[in-house]
């Protein structure tokens, strides 16, 4: 039998233990709310998957998908004016993860953000045409190439960052990203600090997200209720801030218009914002200033 | 060859010998971490993938995730506790991953065969050989890396009908495969003996929440509380045995350790509880029942077959 080495390439690997990570302004906790405007195409692409939990099935829908499209639009049209309007009540600066078909779309979405200030990660073309091994390597640099263009045509001044559509990314994605001058990105969900992906063409920052607590995935694909999906983000953050106390952990929390936009939830992300903000060791960080943490290899 | 129910045979609840414990406890508890290494890029026979064009980056991570950041919370709540566990374990993690195989030994653990990588179908698809050369190997190279002997198996649906048969004849002494019984169980092998520890479906971390379940830990600590009590009723009459199933990538994320603690400061408030490893419940087991059982379960089907009615009380 033989036995590869089973660490991913440009992933090293260390129990977090054994780190001594502490963020640059003494923080315990940096939190940082990555919403995710992405784009569902109403025809899916030949051979597309969608894979929407660990273990999940493959789920490839029929044209005309009415329920999924409008009810992921509705994220574009309204649910993400609430959160605009609930980050600016706190003044708190999240991250967006917009795709290309979004930047194309709808422009204005990427000017409230330009406005503000906000970070903005490139996030693939569209939701339901995700990076796979299946690419090849020239499909694969084209479509980085697309979703970076797509959002520097739409003002966003040199982007950064990578969040893949789904999380999903090929065997060589970490390398092309370097390539394409990116310097974090965001699939990597194994860790509770930045760390380096080593890649040929460079280093990239991987900035881990706590996917295992996002609101689509912990509350509209498992159906744990929104109340609860509150409690749990809030116990997270607790003890997070309670190991934060020997080094530095990361809340990168992803959040959906869509699902957390509807009426009768936002105001569980206010009771989420609301624990965390202004609690004493607690830093409201993107995901740039998070990689940007990682001292210099 | 036996199929899996005639190698444990029947013996009613209510008709057994009575199953005292050590020191008069009632139940006797075991905690399984499943403690895995999936391959980022698996071989093409995998075991338990999803079709996605490998790698499945998300699905990757959350394992990983267990390795570098859950292995280490879980423990701390095992320490306060001062569980001594007994780990499913992948054998490539111990080759991989050397701080966590030093914190396991140097709380001197005991460990279950969980195959080299989690995503690997062996023993399925193995001849009966190679299937015996396969868990050898695992002996030969557990000893190697530990200085132990493995004495327990938990292979679930990867387990083949001749596993029974190879495992004992090599000197495991139990396996943890099958979800039969609130106690331990003779399983009927070619040679040797071998007992079956039951697993659990039930009381594990993992199970509630994969496959989209809409479960948290708030039901974990539930069901654990409502399991312990009722088998630690029925154990004032006749020891009974409680697994508790953990995995380091569900049960160590920060939203989900406190129930950890709680169910494991609930069960030790009671006096009277064994907490064991598999590998001492099936030694005890072997040196004091395995062979009333079997010769109860014997004269029990052979009651069945002789009346053809009521069984024997």
């Amino acid at each position: 039998m033989t036995h590869v080495v089973p660490e991913a390439p440009y992933c090293a690997w260390s129990p977090i233990t054994e780190r001594r990570f502490g963020w640059p302004n003494g923080a315990r906790v940096a939190v940082c709310f990555v919403v995710s405007l992405g784009y569902y195409d109403e025809l899916g692409p030949d051979g597309g998957v969608e894979s929407p939990t660990p273990g999940g099935a493959i789920q490839v829908t029929s044209y005309p998908d009415y329920p999924t499209v409008t009810h992921r639009a509705y994220g574009h049209r309204v649910g993400i004016f609430r959160l605009i309007q609930l980050f600016d009540a706190h003044a708190v600066s999240p991250t967006v993860a917009i795709d290309a078909e979004t930047a194309r779309q709808y422009p204005w979405l990427v000017a409230e953000c330009i406005r503000r200030g906000w970070e903005i990660v490139a996030h693939g073309v569209s939701q339901r045409r995700p990076i796979t091994s299946a690419l090849s390597e020239d499909v694969e640099r084209r479509y980085i190439g697309e979703a970076v263009a797509a959002l520097t045509d739409a003002g966003v001044d040199r982007p950064a960052g990578w969040l893949g559509p789904q999380g999903h990314e090929s065997h060589r994605t970490p390398r092309l990203l370097a390539e394409a001058g990116l310097r974090y990105v965001c699939d990597w969900a194994n860790d509770e600090q930045p760390y380096r992906l080593q890649t040929p063409a460079g280093d990239v920052v991987a900035v881990p997200l706590m996917t295992e607590l996002s609101d689509a995935g912990l509350h509209w694909t498992r159906r744990v209720p929104i109340a609860r999906w509150a409690a749990l983000v809030k116990e997270a953050f607790d003890v997070l801030w309670r190991d934060g106390a020997t080094q530095g952990r990361l809340l990168a929390l992803p959040l959906h218009p869509w699902c957390i936009g509807q009426p009768f939830r936002v105001k569980y992300l206010e009771e989420v914002v609301r624990h965390v903000a202004g609690r004493d060791g607690v830093w409201i960080a993107s995901a740039r200033e998070v990689a940007n943490a990682l001292p210099a290899a | 060859m036996l199929s899996p129910l005639q190698r444990i045979g029947d013996a009613p609840w209510n008709h057994r010998p009575h199953l005292a414990w050590p020191n008069g406890a009632r139940t006797a508890i075991w905690v399984i971490p499943n403690v895995e290494l999936y391959d980022y890029v698996p071989p093409a026979e995998a075991f338990g993938v999803t079709t996605i064009p490998p790698p499945d980056l998300p699905s990757y991570c959350v394992r990983d995730y267990g390795n570098r950041v859950g292995f280490w919370r879980m423990l701390e709540v095992l320490d306060q506790h001062q569980i001594r566990c007994t780990v499913n374990i992948n054998l490539a993690v111990l080759e991989h991953f050397p701080h966590i195989k030093a914190a396991m030994l140097d709380r001197d653990w005991d460990f279950c065969f969980h195959g080299f990588y989690n995503t690997r179908a062996e023993p399925r698809g193995l001849d009966e050989d190679a299937e015996r050369a396969f868990y050898r190997s695992a002996r030969e190279r557990f000893a190697a890396l530990t200085g132990k002997p493995l004495r327990g198996i938990n292979f679930l649906r990867r387990a083949t009908a001749a596993l029974p048969d190879l495992v004992a004849e090599l000197g495991f002494t139990y396996h943890a495969d099958w979800f039969h019984d609130d106690q331990p169980t003779p399983v009927r092998v070619a040679r040797g003996r071998l007992v079956s520890v039951p697993y659990s479906v039930e009381l594990n971390d993992a199970l509630l929440v994969l496959f989209d379940r809409p479960y948290e830990m708030d039901y974990f600590v539930q069901i654990c509380k409502d399991q312990f009590d009722r088998l630690y009723r029925d154990g004032a009459e006749s020891g009974t045995v409680m697994c508790v199933v953990l995995h380091p990538w569900v049960i160590g994320y920060p939203h989900r350790i406190n129930a950890l603690d709680e169910i494991l400061t609930y069960v030790k408030r009671h006096e009277d509880v064994w907490l064991a490893t598999a590998d001492e419940i099936a030694a005890y087991y072997l040196d004091h029942y395995y062979d009333a059982m079997l010769a109860h379960a014997t004269r029990f089907a052979d009651g069945i077959a002789t009346q053809s009615a009521h069984p024997p009380s």
